[in-house]
């Protein structure tokens, strides 16, 4: 807790998400100006207005806003999740990744992926059912946590070795059911290792969005309930927090995020962990504003991460996964250690 | 029974298991309206549990807690919050919360989606803070006050809950003597001036006999004596219940019973 400096007033909260609204913005007009070659911001904001030419057009319409737009949409998601997380499990160390949660949607998709390609490697049915596979992987990841630290999931330390040991299974099934099955397009299983977010078509945005909008006002409105969250068990549930039942529907609702997030992009990891923790340095304890700072913050993150691959690395196509990974890991590690450092 | 009407909570045949281990049997009691009740008893006795079953934060395997003469088991999450306020036994928050935010969650049973804050929720955060007095600590991180000052803010949470009935779990394990009367004084101050029902736990028997209205001494899950303090203060029940061999004095400045332990029994 030592880490986390001391709120600013919450009134400061709400200038604090429009400036963090406006960053996301322009780093996104950046995410689609850089490339192969350079669309100047003012060209790219034309073809966003329907006013620009036809071959900037194409390559703004089709290959760098949908992966923008996925980004924000998945870093986003994340990122909301990770706060929830934290938020019932009073621990900063929790995110969608040390619960299994990750691991247990990749598994999910790339069991659906494989149960449902035919002999010429081809999807035998629609590409919708791909974030519910997700869904239900997340689902069953997390339940398994649960179950398995049972009485002591009040442990945050159990919690998350428990976490950390479903999402290895995981891990393990998925390389197995990648080397064994016969899998739709391999790409499509690979980039769920590193979590990369090109090769994103417009359905696959179309049908994120579609479930994420109602999940994320579900958040919010679970969020509104949550203060009393930030007690002790005893002390939450006798100020009249139905803490039994609120866990469940945290749970419930964090799974499904996570699972909609990383359906078509992958394991993307430690966003949800990081951008919870800038979002309450930066609006303070406040539910509302710290989800929707988590999220603006989330989708700024994968963001960034993607137009740094594509910097640094392009041609090749480097996973946006690789960046958040070698940031998030120490920064993991970082956390691990000042913790250690607090319980005695 | 002292109590000049119907008893504010009733449990009648109480019983609580944790696998493999009966932690309450069967207990009966009667916790009056308007009075301080204290609960006793050695490590283990079950008092703490019987405290939290009041609350319903555990689930009986038999028996039922009577609350105005409604099953605490039919009541919502908050409609209990609005009439039982509990201090846990080691309550926490995170260190940069301020004292006036951990007081305004006591306000947290009183918000509905359609009833947000409004001017009573004010009144009484402020008479809380006011009635503790922590007005003046408002906008500090409680991470940064003395263990006395935290127990007096967790206290303030609890009042501005606003129940006529208030459960405090051995609230002055941690604090120094001085902290320790003020915090009782407090407890009996809400008790004579606002009227509430209070229930409290306690390990120190000579504070137990001076607070209490009306005491009661635990053992192995059961209630082994319910009275006055001057009616359970004796040198056989302490010695039934406490294993403790004790010469029984009367205090001079209060005139309550005083236990003098002499050895184990």
């Amino acid at each position: 807790m030592s880490l986390l400096a001391t709120p600013l007033s919450a009134s400061r909260a709400p200038s604090m998400l429009v400036v963090m609204a406006s960053a996301l913005v322009l780093l996104a007009l950046c995410g689609v100006a850089f490339g192969s070659s350079w669309i100047p911001i003012d060209k790219v904001a034309a073809v966003i207005l329907g006013v620009g030419e036809k071959t900037q057009s194409l390559i703004v319409l089709q290959l760098r806003l949908p992966r923008v737009v996925i980004a924000i949409l998945a870093g986003g998601g994340m990122a909301v999740a990770g706060f929830l997380l934290q938020k019932i499990t009073r621990n900063s160390l929790a995110s969608p990744g040390v619960l299994g949660v990750i691991d247990g949607g990749a598994l999910g998709v790339v069991i659906f992926l494989a149960a449902l390609s035919n002999e010429s490697n081809t999807l035998v049915t629609s590409i919708v059912f791909q974030p519910l596979a997700a869904m239900v992987g997340a689902t069953v990841g997390i339940a398994m946590v649960f179950l398995l630290s049972g009485r002591q999931s009040v442990s945050a330390v159990r919690l998350l070795l428990f976490g950390i040991a479903v999402g290895a299974v995981a891990k393990a099934l998925v390389m197995v059911m990648m080397l064994i099955g016969p899998i739709y397009r391999t790409s499509q299983a690979a980039r769920w290792i590193a979590g990369a977010v090109n090769e994103v078509n417009w359905t696959e945005i179309q049908i994120t969005a579609l479930l994420l909008l109602p999940l994320l006002i579900l958040a919010l409105a679970v969020a509104r309930k949550l203060p009393p969250a930030d007690l002790d068990e005893v002390s939450a549930r006798s100020v009249g927090l139905d803490l039994p039942v609120f866990r469940i529907l945290v749970f419930a609702v964090a799974a499904a995020l996570t699972a909609v997030s990383v359906a078509f992009v992958g394991a993307i990891g430690f966003v949800g962990l990081m951008a919870p923790h800038l979002a309450r340095l930066i609006v303070g304890r406040s539910m509302v504003a710290g989800i929707i700072g988590s999220f603006l913050l989330g989708a700024f993150m994968l963001v960034g991460a993607d137009l740094v691959v594509r910097v640094l690395f392009s041609p090749t196509e480097v996973p946006a996964g690789t960046v958040t990974a070698i940031i998030g890991a120490p920064y993991f590690l970082f956390l691990l250690m000042s913790k250690q450092r607090d319980d005695g | 029974m002292t109590a000049n009407s119907a008893p504010s909570i009733s449990i009648d045949g109480l019983t609580l298991t944790y696998p493999g281990k009966t932690v309450l049997d069967s207990v009966s009691l009667d916790i009056p309206r308007g009075k301080i009740t204290v609960l006793a008893g050695p490590n283990g006795c079950g008092k703490s549990t019987l405290l939290r079953a009041i609350r319903r934060l555990h689930r009986p395997a038999a028996g039922r807690v009577l609350l105005e003469e409604m099953d605490v088991a039919a009541l919502s999450e908050k409609a209990l919050a609005r009439q039982i306020g509990l201090l846990a036994q080691n309550p926490s928050a995170p260190e940069d919360m301020t004292v006036e935010e951990l007081v305004r969650l006591g306000r947290y049973p009183h918000q509905t989606m359609l009833q947000r804050w409004d001017a009573q929720d004010t009144r009484a955060l402020e008479a809380a803070m006011a009635g503790t007095g922590v007005t003046g600590l408002r906008d500090r991180p409680l991470g940064s006050l003395s263990g006395g000052q935290v127990q007096r803010v967790w206290i303030a949470m609890v009042l501005a809950q606003e129940t006529e009935i208030v459960c405090l779990d051995e609230p002055v394990n941690h604090l120094d003597l001085a902290h320790q009367l003020d915090c009782l004084d407090l407890v009996r101050q809400l008790n004579a001036e606002f009227g509430r029902t209070v229930v409290l736990v306690l390990h120190d028997l000579n504070l137990a006999a001076r607070y209490a209205d009306q005491l009661v001494f635990m053992r192995d899950g059961g209630v082994a004596a319910c009275g006055t303090p001057d009616e359970l203060m004796t040198e056989a029940l302490i010695a039934q219940v406490f294993n403790v061999d004790a010469m029984i004095i009367t205090d001079p400045a209060y005139g309550r019973p005083l236990c003098l332990p002499l050895r184990t029994c």
